[in-house]
């Protein structure tokens, strides 16, 4: 009797799998993660029978997910490399990028630092071991403890080559693996500086103006602010028009779709 | 060495031994007692109204009668806090108030357009109307209390005329009454100050795109994208929390130049001094248990449900599945092969150079760290293997499966090893000395011996695949998707799951609990396993014991 159950069980499990469900599978950057798990369940509402899956894993990952045919569209919170385009054009597949929000990285403080503004010459100057103390920079004296992501992230490959513009960073830098890691380690320290995307700004830490200029929707999504980026998804070629692939992709010009890059943090490209 | 020497030696071994286990007691409980008690705050506690409404609109669960009434009970609480934060904007959002003194004048242009009046009225009747408006927005645009007397009371004269009455014009009356109410008790030369303030107590009450507030979205607000932001506080220590922020205005100011700022909290009702809004700040905090109606709230539905904006609101049920899904095809995999490769390196090899080298190989293979199984998996089980079984290269539970089944199989081996070889040997050379053949003596003889040596191995690889993130992070895990429908699905585990509300979104540090509830699942996942493996050993044992 037991053994019947139990071949039952797994003969469903082996015939289930031949049932093909129509299926969306995004990969890919941590960052745009959280974008791709809105949109996800805003289609998964609209079409219940839409398999789609999310997943991240990084921003590498989704790119060479995309070139080996193991995902339907990469997640990416920077673009392409050579590397990386080259090794999809050898697998025949042919990336094709959509921008479907602006981020930007706000270099962030304790609340109770009284600096308000730096330029970028002296951020890069604090990440490169220059500046060791607030008070060359009209703080009070204490030491900076430089908090930064840890090199494979995308958010660190946008602050090294706009900020450190390709400089190394300094041997006292912290380096942590997410944002949440970041903001809490700025938030717990009170000589600490660090950057983390818009989306985790909030009263706990305090953005500083980087080259005057403060951070928010309106500098960032107009380029104002130095160090903001475009998150990316990539598909293999344009999508085939009226696919699940190209409603996706196209679902951010909606009105909704921006309305949800914003719910989630992020900068909406457009003025809705 | 004397006697008393080695006694009090060994009352000192058996002392120090005592103290290390108590010790790792300590440390155990104080790693997962704070754990266990954040991640229980998931299931159990001051569950809202606002949370029954989430029940009732994402899960259909409630009863609607009981809460129509509830709500309707609490809405006319609320009522008296829309509406003072209503009468403070109108003295107050000057644009606003602009463009309906605009607005008012268009429409009543239109309406005296289908009126019978001479031409000359008409021309008369708008120069008035337009008139009116330019009085008032200047009155809107003024700081000086006095303009503003004089202005509005021009306005008001007009009140009477005929020409106005049972026209949109009579608006422009009820406009200009409140504004020189809201008028007289502000200090108009801080509406700037007032604003912002104004949209910051508003964000904390209502919420707004972003985040959640203490009382929701107002009525006649427009639908919010998400659900996070489409409720107000649906516990009762986030009600808490929200309470203390509306309540104190929290500020860095520098005391000493040249040193760090110090934070300084202030009652925020000091900010609206005198104004309409001031009450707010005493009616909300004794109010909100008639706002909210926290009641204590048994979640236990969190172990079954989905859940919505990546966490915020729901449970961990498909981690739950997904994990055991895993487990279980794991372990189909691990056991039998565990075994019978035991059961060669026991029974069959000899004792060559060969066998020292697979030896060696298992006992390094144990030590390989579990990203590098993950990227194997990847290369070898999803590209490599599946194309050439004419299965679709895409990681599922299958390649997760397998995947961990050979990063657990050392430690199967290893167990089931020395547990057939710590069979005596009578028992072998018995069955063999009956006829038996060696398969058959394996068979009936030592491997039931040897089961509870081999249900410790399957202890320890259970909780192993149960745990492990990094292996399945390429090869089946999933931070959303559906519920799997068979083993060649992806799906959601509760060990990614964990990694992923920890590295991914802010949204983990809004829902603290939801993040220490999927942790807390899974150690207790793993401890029932585990108990349930315990008890089937000890059974096994008595058997063979032969009672």
């Amino acid at each position: 009797m037991q053994k019947m159950l139990i071949s039952a069980l797994l003969f469903s499990l082996l015939v289930g799998g031949s049932v093909q469900a129509q299926t969306l599978q995004i990969e890919g950057s941590t960052t745009v993660g959280p974008i791709a798990d809105a949109f996800a369940e805003y289609f998964k509402r609209v079409y219940p029978d839409l398999n789609i899956t999310v997943k991240k894993t990084g921003s590498g990952d989704g790119a060479a997910a995309l070139a080996d045919g193991r995902c339907d569209i990469a997640t990416m919170s920077r673009f392409m490399k050579d590397k990386e385009f080259k090794d999809a054009v050898g697998n025949g597949v042919y990336p094709v990028a959509h921008v479907v929000a602006m981020d930007g990285v706000c270099v962030v403080v304790h609340p109770s630092n009284p600096v308000g503004a730096l330029t970028t010459a002296q951020i890069r100057d604090i990440y490169a071991g220059k500046i060791t103390n607030w008070s060359q920079v009209g703080g009070p004296s204490m030491p900076i403890v430089v908090i930064s992501r840890d090199t494979s992230s995308g958010t660190y490959e946008t602050f090294d080559e706009i900020v450190m513009a390709k400089q190394p960073m300094g041997p006292g830098v912290e380096y942590v693996n997410a944002n949440p890691q970041a903001h809490a380690r700025v938030k717990t320290t009170q000589g600490a500086i660090g950057y983390v995307g818009i989306g985790f700004l909030d009263r706990e830490v305090k953005a500083i103006m980087v080259d005057q200029v403060a951070p928010n929707r309106q500098t960032i999504a107009s380029g104002v602010y130095p160090v903001a980026r475009p998150l990316f998804l990539f598909t293999n070629g344009y999508p085939k028009l009226g696919s699940m692939v190209h409603r996706f992709c196209a679902f951010y010009l909606t009105e909704k779709g921006q309305e949800l890059v914003e719910a989630k943090g992020f900068v909406p490209l457009t003025a809705y | 060495m004397n006697l008393g020497v080695r006694r009090s030696l060994d009352r000192l071994f058996t002392g120090l031994t005592g103290a290390s286990i108590v010790l790792l007691m300590l440390v155990l409980i104080a790693v997962l007692g704070p754990m266990i008690y954040r991640g229980s705050g998931a299931v159990l506690f001051g569950g809202t109204v606002e949370f029954r409404k989430m029940q009732r609109d994402l899960f259909n669960r409630a009863d609607r009668d009981a809460l129509a009434a509830e709500i309707a009970e609490t809405d006319e609480v609320r009522q008296v806090v829309h509406e003072m934060v209503d009468r403070f904007k109108k003295g107050i959002d000057i644009a606003a108030m602009s463009s309906q003194a605009r607005e008012i004048n268009r429409e009543y242009g239109r309406e005296l357009r289908y009126r019978d009046a001479t031409p000359e009225e008409y021309t008369e009747s708008r120069e008035v109307a337009r008139a009116i408006r330019d009085k008032l927005e200047e009155a809107f645009g003024s700081q000086d209390i006095e303009l503003i007397r004089k202005n509005i009371a021009e306005v008001l004269a007009h009140k009477d005329e005929p020409r106005f009455k049972g026209t949109v014009a009579e608006r422009y009356f009820t406009l200009a009454t409140d504004f020189l109410d809201a008028a007289e008790h502000i200090d108009l030369s801080r509406y700037h100050d007032y604003l912002v303030a104004l949209d910051e107590v508003e964000v904390i009450l209502f919420g707004s795109i972003e985040h959640p507030g203490l009382l929701g979205p107002r009525p006649n607000q427009p639908a919010r994208p998400l659900a996070m932001t489409s409720y107000g506080a649906t516990r009762w220590d986030q009600a808490q929390s929200l309470l203390d922020r509306l309540v104190w205005a929290e500020k860095w100011v520098e005391k000493e130049p040249g040193q760090p700022l110090v934070k300084e909290r202030s009652p925020r009702a000091e900010l609206f001094h005198g104004t309409a809004l001031e009450p707010l700040f005493t009616y909300v905090p004794e109010q909100l248990d008639e706002m909210l109606r926290p009641r204590f709230t048994v979640y236990w539905q969190f172990f079954i449900d989905d859940n919505f904006d990546s966490h915020y609101f729901g449970g961990v049920g498909p981690e739950i599945i997904g994990t055991l899904l895993i487990t279980v095809v794991g372990m189909l995999f691990v056991v039998p092969l565990g075994v019978i490769s035991a059961a060669y390196l026991v029974e069959c090899a000899s004792d060559g150079p060969v066998m020292r080298i697979l030896r060696m190989s298992i006992n390094t293979l144990a030590g390989v760290p579990s990203i590098v199984f993950g990227l194997f998996g990847l290369a070898f089980f999803v590209l490599f293997l599946f194309p050439r079984l004419g299965f679709e290269p895409k990681p599922c539970i299958l390649a997760a499966s397998l995947t961990l089944a050979v990063l657990t199989l050392p430690v199967m081996i290893r167990a089931s090893e020395e547990a057939i070889r710590t069979v005596p040997r009578s028992y072998k050379e018995g069955s063999l000395a009956l006829g038996a053949s060696r398969f058959r003596t394996f068979v009936t003889v030592t491997f039931p011996a040897a089961l509870p040596g081999i249900l410790t191995g399957v202890i320890l690889s259970l909780s192993r695949i149960a745990g492990e993130t990094a292996p399945i992070l390429f090869t089946g895990a999933v931070s959303m998707g559906p519920v799997p429908k068979s083993i060649f699905d992806p799906t959601r585990t509760l060990s990614y799951g964990s990694y992923d509300m920890a590295v991914g979104d802010r949204l983990a540090m809004m829902v603290p609990h939801n993040q220490y509830g999927m942790v807390v699942t899974l150690i207790t996942l793993i401890l029932i396993l585990n108990a349930v493996a315990i008890v089937l050993r000890s059974r096994v044992f008595k058997k063979l014991k032969g009672h």
